[in-house]
This record gives structure tokens, sequence and C-alpha cells, in this order.
């Protein structure tokens, strides 16, 4: 008898499902929220700031062309190259910045640690696809942009479930 | 640098689609069209109403209501049209379309997902269509040593076997294709080809998990089917005949699983093993085996496959209502024919068209239909929902269900029947 | 004599009962591993398991970074546990470097290693959800996955390779409002996790499918060296946690799972069942974490340590995980050897299979709580 009851157990809690919210996030229509900015990190404490780990933005006005970001990247994803730049800046006489290649980049924000500048922070923008490997590569006046998202959707509990928003 | 999606010119889409079209209207004029004409040169031309009925005549009738409505009334009696469309293969696969849309979105509602979602704007309802159009133009792949012939039919004899288990199901009052004496006796002949079709196609595919995969879809089709001629006899012992259509007919008053309700119970589980259906998909485990005995088809050969497989499931659940739960007994609750349209025509703004031959189907059969598909939807719910609760067995459980339990219930299920039969409660001549 | 093939060379056997089957690496149910299996029939009369097509190189790669770039790689065979591959890896350097960590570091360590458990947990689940032929309960585990995903993802930043332990700390802090949002995933998602009992184990047809199947015994559980979920279903009472406490474990209120019959039930439940404690580790953590304080040591760049050797291990979602780190005053370090618990429990394989049928193998092989890629390194 303990067959049939589990049997009868297991079915009606297959049943009983059936009227559960459903929890896909349907992506391209909705975006989950995170949180802050992005990831950012504060040199004179050594701790960062909780946030997305996402592409790169990079302030032209407080980069000095340390390279120590270079330097970070380069035993994790090599992603990170010096180039030159058409600008002109007290602080930056070599004018060279990071040039982030997306293709290698895993996303780990050591590079954001590195940097003592407040220079180099990461943002909540993922959708970086390309057709191309050289889509990939964001020059550094790509990286300047601040991103533009939409993400609202976050989790919702109730008696029904916890659904997407 | 290469670019992944090539660029999209209008141009050349125009050209493709108008070099498709000459090359259409250049077939059908130099082939087609000569086709037809042999085969018209072939077939008896039906007589209507002291006419014989020419294309000609058939194009020009199209165009008058009252002339059309006896065509098409005549072509519905011809077997063509009952084979292939209402209560045969059209209609099971309809129905098994149906079965598959729905299976999707309700495993997914159990499984807290979406489904298909977005081919066809509403809830996927189209994502059937475009797997099929998916596995139509796909590479048909076949195994270098494989046995050819063989393995090219064994997906087509599945499907013919598959459409004749369809043909046998009364749907509503004289609506079968084959309404044979025999038809209880057909349907066991019939099963009885299925583990030989999957036998043969995965020994022709001469690999090793198509052939494991054969071997307990063998085992377990076997095994099964004991059972389930078994349970079946109780309802054969109490009507007296192996029509089926009597069988439904039989059942004015009461449901024969208000009887036989070990019957009916044994009969759906040895129906879930005869349909490789969750938890009994031994035959495909995938973890175990790939796919089991479809790992070599590819292409249309397996959407035939799967087809076959929903045919099959339609065909069951609807075996399982004739012989449990009424066909199509049920209240009266289609509305009756408004008769003013065959007596005083259709108006439409100027035009009134007098109509005749209406109505197409009677108020019995649409009735019955709408009956048969509700209780066959009700006992296809029953047959999908295991597939989100239970997890696979194990081929030597299964083999002991089969072997000791179900054998054993069928028989306690014999004699129960036999039992009501000389106590004089049921059968020809019981009280009730 | 003669020569020894590699065994996928092997040639068939010349006894034509037997056939041969190569499940993996391109099969349905292994991971990125091969079973060399011979049939009898239905039964399986040997199991060679063939590990090594996801080897990277791991601990060669350590020899070449220095501490702090080791981190991104050293997570990679384990993308879903990834902050307990890290945590032994940040206990031995912070053992050579000399650093004390924070308070606070600590439970935020705690907590994200919990859930990161109960993240590699309900992967492993619902993979075994699947070979099981149960589809909902591979869909629901990785659907309530999200929940704490979303959590550890509020946390570090990153939805699966978070890079978040470093030695000396945490990358980062909390963000505000994190507890009460934790509190309530984490309830709802021990509400969940009750409600695969029903469904799942308490399935009669899935304990009649793996009951006594693939027994493991007590003895030959610590004979073969076995770890984790697989050594607590055979009776023995071994959790890292309770027994070598690192970090806050020892200020936290939770028990180990054990039970005694050591089948592929057994092993499958001791991890669900370990879930219930990791909430119960989070929800006490939240409890009695310091309110505010630092949470990372600030690290000199290019750090060297001494001419130390130092192990430190783990209780990670598979069983014990030890790095054993040589420094040799040097930024990089000397040797890390990664001592994995998947590649400890793929020993029984062939030991459990043998005599089993066919129908149990991925019952049996998945139960052990094997992670190929990790098992490679």
């Amino acid at each position: 008898m303990g067959t049939a009851s589990g049997i009868i157990k297991a079915l009606n809690s297959g049943i009983k499902h059936l009227a559960v919210k459903r929890f896909t996030l349907r992506y391209p229509e909705q975006k989950l929220k995170f949180v802050g900015d992005g990831y950012q990190y504060d040199p004179t404490t050594g701790v960062g700031i909780a946030g997305y780990k996402g592409r790169h933005i990079l302030f032209h006005d407080k980069c000095t062309g340390c390279q120590l970001c270079a330097i970070a990247c380069e035993g994790v994803a090599e992603a990170i190259a010096m180039v030159k730049v058409n600008e002109n800046w007290k602080h930056n006489k070599k004018a060279i910045m990071p040039q982030i290649d997306y293709g290698k980049c895993v996303f780990c924000g050591l590079c954001v640690d590195a940097c003592p500048f407040y220079a180099l922070y990461m943002t909540n923008d993922y959708e970086l696809s390309s057709f191309t490997k050289e889509g990939l590569i964001y020059t550094p006046s790509q990286l300047q942009v601040k991103p533009q998202v939409q993400q609202d959707a976050e989790i919702q509990i109730d008696d029904r479930g916890a659904s997407h928003g | 640098m290469s670019v992944i999606a090539p660029k999209f010119r209008l141009g050349y889409f125009i050209k493709a689609l108008l070099d498709n079209i000459f090359w259409a209207v250049v077939l059908l004029t130099l082939a087609g069209i000569p086709a037809i004409m042999i085969l018209l040169f072939y077939i008896d031309l039906p007589i209507i109403d002291g006419q014989i009925l020419t294309p000609f005549l058939a194009f020009t009738w199209m165009t008058h209501p009252e002339m059309s409505v006896p065509l098409v009334k005549a072509f519905m009696q011809t077997d063509f049209f009952r084979i292939a469309a209402f209560p045969g293969f059209g209609f099971g696969a309809l129905l098994a379309a149906g079965v598959i849309f729905v299976e999707r979105k309700m495993l997914a509602k159990l499984q807290l997902r979406v489904g298909p979602f977005y081919c066809g704007k509403v809830e996927g309802i189209l994502q059937l269509m475009s797997d099929g159009i998916k596995l139509l133009t796909k590479e048909i792949i076949i195994p270098a040593k494989a046995d050819k012939p063989i393995f090219w039919v064994a997906p087509l004899l599945f499907v013919g076997t598959a459409a004749a288990f369809v043909s046998l199901i009364p749907v509503a009052p004289k609506t079968v294709v084959a309404d044979i004496d025999v038809g209880l006796l057909a349907v066991f002949a019939i099963i009885g080809f299925f583990p030989i079709i999957t036998v043969l196609s995965s020994w022709s595919a001469n690999s090793k998990y198509p052939f494991i995969g054969g071997i307990r879809a063998l085992h377990q089709m076997i095994s099964f089917e004991i059972p389930l001629i078994l349970s079946l006899l109780g309802v054969v012992i109490l009507t007296g005949t192996l029509n089926l259509s009597e069988i439904v007919e039989s059942q004015a008053t009461y449901w024969w699983i208000a009887f036989l309700p070990i019957g009916a119970i044994v009969f759906f589980i040895a129906m879930l093993a005869e349909l490789e259906r969750i938890p009994f998909d031994l035959p495909e485990a995938e973890s175990e085996i790939v796919a089991g005995w479809l790992t070599e088809f590819s292409g249309m050969m397996y959407g035939l496959v799967q087809l076959g497989s929903y045919l099959k499931l339609y065909a069951f659940a609807g075996l399982f209502v004739v012989l449990f739960l009424g066909g199509w007994q049920g209240p009266m609750v289609w509305p009756p024919f408004p008769e003013e349209i065959v007596t005083e025509g259709i108006t439409m703004g100027p035009v009134t068209a007098q109509i005749p031959g209406l109505p197409l189907f009677s108020q019995e059969v649409l009735n019955g239909t709408l009956w048969f598909i509700l209780k066959t939807a009700a006992v296809i719910f029953f047959i999908l929902l295991p597939r989100g609760v239970f997890p696979r067995i194990r081929i030597d459980l299964l083999l002991h269900v089969g072997w000791y339990r179900l054998i054993g219930l069928s028989f306690v299920n014999i004699f129960i029947a036999l039992g009501l039969l000389y106590a004089g409660v049921l059968g020809p001549e019981g009280i009730l | 004599m003669t020569t020894q093939l590699p065994p996928g060379l092997q040639l068939e056997k010349v006894d034509e009962r037997i056939m041969t089957l190569n499940v993996g690496p391109q099969h349905p149910g292994s991971g990125h591993m091969r079973l060399i299996v011979q049939v009898d029939g239905d039964y399986i009369v040997a199991c060679d398991p063939d590990p090594g097509y996801v080897h990277r190189g791991e601990e060669k790669m350590c020899e070449y970074r220095n501490y702090i770039t080791n981190i991104p790689h050293l997570e990679r065979p384990v993308i879903h546990d990834s902050c307990n591959i890290l945590y032994p890896y940040c206990l031995a350097v912070e053992e050579i470097l000399g650093l004390e960590v924070p308070e606070r570091a600590k439970y935020v360590r705690v907590i994200a290693s919990e859930l990161n458990r109960c993240v590699y947990t309900m992967y492993w689940l619902a993979i075994y959800g699947i070979f099981l032929g149960h589809s909902t309960m591979f869909m629901w585990p990785m659907g309530d996955r999200e929940l704490l995903i979303d959590l550890l993802e509020k946390i570090t930043g990153a939805r699966v390779t978070h890079a978040y332990f470093v030695p000396g700390g945490v990358r980062n802090d909390l963000p505000a409002n994190f507890e009460d949002v934790c509190l309530r995933q984490v309830n709802y998602f021990e509400k969940r996790i009750k409600e695969y009992a029903d469904i799942f184990y308490d399935n009669p047809i899935l304990i009649s499918r793996t009951e006594n199947t693939g027994i493991l015994s007590r003895q030959d559980a610590i004979r073969l060296g076995t770890t984790g979920s697989v050594l607590r279903a055979s009776g023995v009472d071994f959790d890292i946690r309770k027994k070598e406490p690192y970090d806050v474990y020892e200020n936290l209120d939770f028990q180990t799972n054990v039970l005694q019959s050591g089948d592929s039930y057994a092993r499958s439940k001791i991890p669900w069942l370990d879930m219930f404690e990791s909430c119960r580790i989070i929800r006490d953590a939240l409890r009695k974490m310091p309110k505010s304080g630092s949470v990372r040591v600030k690290l000199k760049p290019n750090p060297k340590g001494g001419d130390v050797e130092v192990y430190r291990r783990v209780e990670s979602g598979r069983g014990a995980l030890g790095m054993h780190v040589i420094s040799k005053s040097k930024p990089e370090p000397y040797r890390v050897k990664i001592s994995v618990g998947s590649f400890r429990n793929l020993i029984c394989i062939p030991y459990l299979l043998r005599g089993e049928k066919l129908g149990n193998m991925p019952a049996v092989y998945w139960s052990l709580n094997y992670w190929p890629v990790e098992a490679d390194r």
C-alpha cells in the first residue's frame, strides 16, 4: 500500500504545481536588476563595492596610462592592451589607455582592483555580442561611454510561488 | 574576416522567389497537368443527380452552393476521405498534433517554465509546424553498415501500422473506417506488429545502442501485450462481441469502468508500456543507451517515428474510451441544425443561396465526436501526466511488474467479469 | 608477450557474449569522460572509467602566476562551486603570507561558500534527475538554483565564476539590505526543496530503482578513500566542517547527515539533506555576523611568502577539497597540489558497477557526486 500512496502523492504534487507561478525570466523582454552601477573598487581601503561585473567603463580624465590594469591582466586573460589615444591630458603624457578585448576577458575584475586612480570600473552592461572578432575589441573611446541599461526584473515571492516580476 | 550572418539583400530574395514560381509553373504545365489528365482517365467518375461528374461539371458546380453541397457529401462518403481525413488518419494526426502541443505546455507548466512561446505569436501554437519543417529540411543520414531497405522502410511501416490502428477506432455512430466484426482481434493483431517493426529497425541499423534499445522494446512490448489482451477480455465476456461499435453501444446506460476498474487500471499501465512513455521509456532511455532504437534515425525518418508514436497514443486513448468510458455516448449537447438554412437559404447581401444538401454531418455524429474527443482528452491527460512525475523504471522491475502483478490482476478482472456474467447481473441476459 | 594497447584501442573480446560500450565522451549519460562498459546481456561485467578529457594543467599553471592572478583560473574546474574551490587556496595562502582575516570576512565567506554549495548541489541534483529520466527533477532544481545564483550575483557581481575569495578576506562587502533579501530567498528555497520529497525522494519508483544498487560498505568506503557525501552515505560521520573547522564553522549551529545503507539512494539523499543544513548555516551566520567592519586585509602588490609548505582542506560540495601550496620566497607558488573529492570518489566506479544492470549505470555513476572537470583539474 505504501507504493500506491507514494504514487498518488507524487501525482498530487505534480498536479498541484500546475497552479504555481512560472519562474522563467523572459530574457529579451525582461532583464534582471543588479545591485548598484557595477563593480567598483576603493584603493584607499582596499575593498571593493558590490556590483555586477560587466563591461568596463574608463574615465579618461583620471587614467594616467600607468599600465597597472594591463599588468594585472597578464596572468589572467591578457585581454588588456595599452593603445595610443589622440588626446592631451596633463596626467597622461604618453597618451596610452587600456583597450579591452572582450573575446578574452573573463570578467574577474582584477584590473579594477589594480587601478589606483579610480579610472577603471565595471558596469551593468553584459550584452556584448558581435558578429566579428574585431567588434569585441573595445577601444578607449568606446569604453568611455556610459551604458544605457534598462534592467528592472526582480525575483518576487508570494503565496503562489516565486516569479520574475 | 568572416561574417557569420550573410547580408540580406531584397533583390536576391525576390529573385529566389521568382525562380521558384517559374519552376513551379513550368513543372505543373509539363508534368502536373498531363498527370492529372492521365489519372482522370482511369478514375470512375461518380454519378450525381443522374449526371456523370466530369471535372468540367465539378468546377461549374463549385460556384453553385446548391450543387456543390451534394458533391462534397458524395466525396465524404468515399473510402479515400474516410481513410485519409475524418475518422482516419487526418483526424488522428490532428489530435496527435494537439497532444504534442498540450504535452509541451502542460509539462512546462508543471515544471514552472514557459514552454514553446514565440512561434505563432500565441503561446507558441505553431511550434510543432516549425519543428516539422526543420525535420523535413534536415539531412537524412543512413549508417554505412545499415541494412538499407529495412532501415528505410521501418519508419514508414511504423506510421502505417499506427494509422491502421487509428482506422479501427469508432469516433461516432457509423463513423469508423473499418467497422469489422472482429475489431478487437484486429487491434491485437496490429499491436503485435509494433515490436516486430521496432526490432527490425533497430537490428538493421547495425549499431550497438539501437540494438540494445530494440531488444528492450521487444521484451517490454511482448511482456506487456499479454496483460493488455487479458485485461480486455473482461469487456468481451460481458458484451459478448468483438465489434468495437457494438461494445460502445452496450455502454449506453453505464460504463464498463464502473464494473471492471481493475481491468481499466491494468490496461492503462500496459498501455503506457506499449507506448514507451515515461515511466516505461526504457527503449529510449537516453542516459543509458543514447536514444535507444531511435538513435540512428535522422531528419524526417525520426519525425515519422514520432508521428507514428503519437498516432499510437491517440489510438490507445481512443481504445480506452471505447472499451471503458462509453465511447461516443453522452448527453446530447450539440445544438440542432437550424432548419431555415435548408428551406430558405443563406442571404448574404443581395445574393440568396439555396442549399438543399445540408447538414453535412448529422447531429448524432457531431455530438458523438465531441464526447469522444472530450473523453479522449481526459485519458490523454492522464497518459501525459506521469512524464512529469515519475522517473524511468528498470528493466527487471518492469518485467516483474508485467509478468507477476499485471497478469495476476488481469486474471482477477476476468474472474470478476465471469462472476458478474454467471450471477446474472450483467451480460446479454443480465438484470441491469 | 603481447603489447598492451591503451584502453580505447583494445580489440573486441573474442567472447562474443561480451559487448563493449563506450559510454562517453559523446553520450548523454556521461560527462566529459568515458566509461568503458562491458556488458553481458543486461549485466555489467566490467566498467573502466577513463577520465582526462578536460585536463587543463591547473597545477602547472599555478606555478607561473602570482598568488592573486591564480584566482580566476583556479575556479575554472568547478565553476558551479567556485567559492569552495578557492577556499582552501585562500586559507593556505593566508597561512603562507601570514594574513589575519577580519571577523566579518570570515562570516561573509561562510555565507558565500554555503550558497555556492547549494548551487552546486542543485546542479548535480538536476543532472541526477535527468539521468533517471525524471524531467521535472531536471527543471525544478535548475529553476530554484536561480534564487541562490541571484543572491551570489548580488554579493559577488558574477553569476558563476565569482573570483570572490582572495587571500586576506573577500573582494567586496555585502550590498545594502542584503540580509532581508537573503533570508527571504533562502527561506523560500528551503520550502521549495522540501517539495522535492513527494515527487522525487519519496517516489516509490525512484526508491525501487536506486535502493540496494551499488552498495558501498563502510569498510570499502574507508578503504577506497572516498569522501564527502559518498562517505557519509556509507555510515562514516566525517565532515571537515565539523572535524577540522575552518574560519567560523565552530561557532555555527549545524549537524552532519549520516545514512547507513551506502546505496545510490542514500548517496543521492545526503546532498539534499545537506542543503537544509546549508540553509541553517546561512541563517545562523547572518545572525551572528558582525554588522560592520573591514572584509579584506590590504595586500602589497606581488606578495611573497617564506619557505613554507601548507596544506588546507575544506568541505566542498563533493567532499574534502585540499590544496597543498609550497612557497619558496617568490611571488609565485613553487607547487600547488589540488586534491579533489571527485577524483577520489571516481575510484569506486569499477567496484560499484561490477555485476549491476546496465540501467543502474547512470544512477550509480552520478550518485558518486562526481564532477568530471574537477577530477581532471
